[in-house]
């Protein structure tokens, strides 16, 4: 069984490694590619500052506070668009039959198909995020736990994108379902939850959720706290359970089914 | 003229056929306008309450606006485009034909953004109604105005992106340019209107394509008035002006260029 | 002992119906209708260790269907599988240690990579120990002659290279059943010969089960001893590759040019294929007539040329095929 772990881990590292070495085949594409998406993340400065002019607090943020949540934002969703980013093109490899290749392999068919491809900007989204820690919170905790939740949140984003990329095995032409839903959570992600009122916060916690995403962290990285912290472990893993269960549900009616037509 | 107006025409009609995908990209355009209203809702402590002169209201208007000519502009794809023609020699064929090719790029590319600029225009009207409740106090008069002030942004807009692509024609990669004019326009033009940045660098922006592009409208549907209808048309005829020549310039620039060096 | 055992395999598949223009689709996100279509018909074979097995038919005749269910990718509606003695639904991942799969138009392989890191890649997937790895890769490296360009980056081999890589990287693992889907398709004569002797050194020196499938008549002729041909999903003809010929060869094809005209009529056991006055094309069931029949029905006199030549397997099979659709009518 441990074996069985560790040679998957192997698997997924050196497809993660090879696709990496793929992009930087054309070295100034990688790097204007990296750099761009960071240059991208810090224009939107500009934004915060005009705002932090008007109020000395934004949604219960100061201005610090607001870095790092974009720090965090751009961490998760590095970690997830970088390691996992085939997780969000799922659904176009349902619907065009392009999870044989996968499932004649002995290895865990979710795994394997999410790994073999990167996202290079995403490299520039992880980078930015380490600026803002470095910049606006820098203690050594800090860098210890930024890394934790970008990988967590990074994982809860890429369980997410499963679950509605994973929908394609069910139905038709949901991929403009997934889309929205992971643009949402990245919409979402940038701005103070205290400027949303209502439902929606709860929906933050719920079926939206960048509350243990993005703003709990954000909330850790000023004050840490053991409770919390847990709290955001024990939801991640409820979504890599939640994402595992639905995949492979829907993998079952892959391999079964009948509505895809163009495998035949 | 008449042939630019039947290239339009066909490009409208063949892209009929993506009014679905057209109002499935009008959620994201959705989404951003839902956070931009809660945080101005946030941001202004009570409704009456006026901030660089804008309300609450206003500013929320102010963004629907701006965000319509963004979002229905489509300029990474025409940017793209221009590039990919000039690089892989495809705008040799337009040289020989009885048209220029500027006339082509902004004849195509309107008609290509046509339906979307309608189906934004109708449907942002309606989020921001339902956000808020009313209008701005406009009548049928300035409604036109209006529309004429962002049909010439989306021309200047669509003049600027062709001048960027063109580029290709003296630099290996042009994209990095598209993509720093993209910067300029959503931070400095779409989120707030140019009254909120500081008073030094507000003469600067007023000169900007910032002004003409998406400032100019939005402004004028959020606070009509005619002398700044005229001043906004005026620089934006001025604008349409120095816009094509500097395309027409770097065009037969760069065709000189390719002969030279044969492509 | 059977190594694949298929015992009343059935496959149907549901089929979107869509009407056409805009109305049409709104309706089929509403209600879609469905059409079965019996992809695969209650098939029953059996392949023995170490064959070489032709797997054909037209296009959409359930090839690649009855492929994924053999290989785990699909699951049957009814029937039972079994590979090695392995349910391929119930143990995909134990049965692919035991199986290798070549899709012909579909790439396994990293292209920017070289062919020995893809195969050192499909070594930890299948989880053989480096040093394994590395003997194994030598010695199929020897086999199917890649030393040239082992270390260049597949994008840059050409077609025939690739493939060569790609069945390689699927006996990497010393599966014991080989299935290859279209392996040679878009390669030219050549290429496609070599590939060919390749693969039979492979079946030779290991003693590999060969599933194959092709559209290529020249493949099957020329690899495989037994042959299956399926149209519309049932099961036409399960035979050996001799039989198959023995069976069509009782036929000749006499081809003459003729002098003077002769007016010529079907007879039991000759069929006139084409009769353009001078020049004929007569079949020949050598089980009913001889062919010097066939040459004095001609009148061996006026004959300017003649050529007689047995029917080519294409044809057989592509009559095989016509045959099984009339009896469908």
């Amino acid at each position: 069984m441990l074996m069985e772990v560790k040679n998957q881990f192997k698997i997924s590292f050196l497809s993660v490694k090879y696709a990496l070495m793929r992009e930087m085949l054309n070295k100034t594409t990688f790097i204007t590619n990296v750099l761009f998406m960071i240059l991208n993340n810090a224009s939107f400065i500009v934004q915060w500052i005009v705002l932090f002019s008007l109020k000395d607090n934004v949604g219960g943020y100061t201005f610090d506070q607001v870095m790092l949540l974009w720090g965090i934002s751009a961490g998760t969703y590095g970690v997830s668009h970088f390691f996992f980013s085939n997780s969000y093109h799922l659904s176009e490899l349902i619907n065009n039959g392009k999870l044989d290749s996968f499932l004649v392999q002995p290895k865990n068919v979710l795994l394997s198909v999410i790994t073999t491809d990167v996202t290079t900007s995403a490299l520039g989204d992880i980078i930015y995020g380490y600026l803002m820690v470095l910049i606006f919170g820098l203690t050594p905790l800090n860098l210890l736990l930024f890394t934790v939740f970008s990988i967590l949140g990074g994982i809860t984003l890429t369980c997410i994108s499963i679950i509605l990329n994973s929908l394609s095995f069910w139905f038709s032409k949901t991929d403009v379902i997934a889309d929205t839903g992971n643009n949402m959570m990245t919409n979402f992600a940038n701005y103070p939850d205290g400027i949303f009122k209502g439902g929606i916060k709860l929906m933050f916690f719920t079926i939206l959720p960048v509350a243990f995403v993005n703003h709990i962290p954000v909330q850790l990285l000023t004050k840490f706290n053991l409770g919390l912290f847990l709290i955001v472990v024990l939801v991640t893993i409820i979504f890599i359970i939640l994402a595992f269960t639905i995949f492979y549900k829907g993998l079952k009616r892959y391999s079964s089914s009948n509505l895809m037509v163009a495998r035949i | 003229m008449r042939k630019y107006l039947f290239i339009f025409k066909s490009e409208v009609m063949s892209n009929l056929q993506y009014v679905f995908n057209i109002i499935t990209s009008f959620i994201g355009y959705f989404l951003i306008l839902f956070v931009l209203l809660n945080l101005w809702k946030y941001m202004y402590s009570d409704p009456s309450q006026v901030i660089n002169g804008y309300t609450m209201n206003q500013m929320v208007w102010y963004v629907v606006v701006t965000e319509i000519l963004w979002g229905s502009l489509g300029g990474r794809s025409l940017s793209k485009k221009i590039c990919s023609d000039v690089r892989s020699g495809n705008i040799a064929y337009n040289m020989n034909k009885p048209y220029s090719y500027i006339g082509y790029c902004l004849s195509s590319h309107l008609g290509s953004l046509a339906i979307r600029f309608i189906l934004y225009t109708v449907l942002g009207m309606l989020v921001g109604f339902m956000f808020l409740g009313s209008f701005p106090t406009l009548n049928i008069l300035s409604v036109l105005c209006i529309l004429i002030t962002g049909i010439l942004a989306t021309i200047i807009s669509t003049l600027l992106i062709t001048s960027i692509g063109l580029l290709s024609f003296f630099i290996e990669d042009a994209h990095p340019f598209y993509w720093l004019y993209s910067k300029v326009i959503l931070v400095l033009g779409t989120i707030f209107p140019i009254e909120y940045f500081p008073k030094v660098i507000q003469p600067i922006l007023n000169y900007s394509p910032v002004y003409v592009v998406s400032y100019g409208p939005a402004k004028l549907f959020v606070d009509f008035n005619y002398n700044s209808f005229i001043s906004i048309i005026l620089a934006q005829i001025i604008y349409i002006f120095i816009a094509y020549t500097i395309c027409n310039f770097m065009y037969k620039k760069g065709v000189k260029n390719l002969n030279v060096n044969g492509g | 002992m059977a190594i694949i055992e298929v015992k009343n395999l059935s496959k149907t598949f549901k089929v979107k119906l869509k009407e056409k223009g805009l109305k049409g689709s709104l309706k089929s996100i509403i209600k879609p209708k469905y059409k079965s279509v019996k992809a695969v018909k209650n098939i029953s074979f059996e392949v023995e260790k170490g064959e070489m097995i032709a797997f054909i038919g037209p296009n959409g005749a359930g090839k690649s269907t009855t492929i994924k269910m053999l290989t785990g990718i699909l699951y049957p509606d009814k029937g039972d599988i079994k590979v090695m003695g392995i349910d391929p639904k119930k143990e995909r991942k134990k049965l692919a240690y035991e199986i290798g799969t070549v899709f012909g138009q579909k790439e396994q392989l990293w292209t920017h990579l070289t062919p020995y890191d893809n195969f050192k890649f499909f070594g930890a997937i299948y989880d053989i120990p480096e040093s394994r790895v590395e003997k194994k890769i030598a010695e199929l490296a020897m086999l199917f002659e890649l030393d040239e360009f082992i270390n260049t980056p597949v994008r840059n081999l050409s077609l025939g290279q690739r493939i060569r890589c790609e069945i390689v990287a699927s006996l990497i693992h010393e599966p014991k059943v080989l299935f290859l889907d279209e392996p040679t398709i878009g390669l030219d004569p050549v290429v496609k010969e070599n590939i060919r002797t390749l693969i039979k050194r492979m079946n030779k020196e290991y003693k590999t089960t060969v599933f194959l499938t092709s559209h290529d008549v020249g493949d099957i002729e020329k690899l495989c001893k037994r042959v299956i041909i399926i149209n519309n999903g049932g099961i036409v003809l399960d035979d050996s590759m001799e039989n198959l010929k023995y069976h069509y060869l009782n036929k000749k094809i006499v081809e003459a040019k003729m002098r003077e005209r002769v007016n010529l009529e079907d007879e039991d056991g000759i069929t006139i294929l084409k009769d353009k006055g001078y020049n004929l094309k007569i079949e020949v069931d050598l089980e009913k007539r001889s062919v010097s029949d066939a040459i004095k029905l001609l009148n061996p006199d006026n004959i300017v040329d003649i050529n007689i030549s047995n029917t080519p397997l294409e044809n057989i099979i592509s009559d095989i095929y016509k045959n099984e659709n009339k009896d469908d009518e």
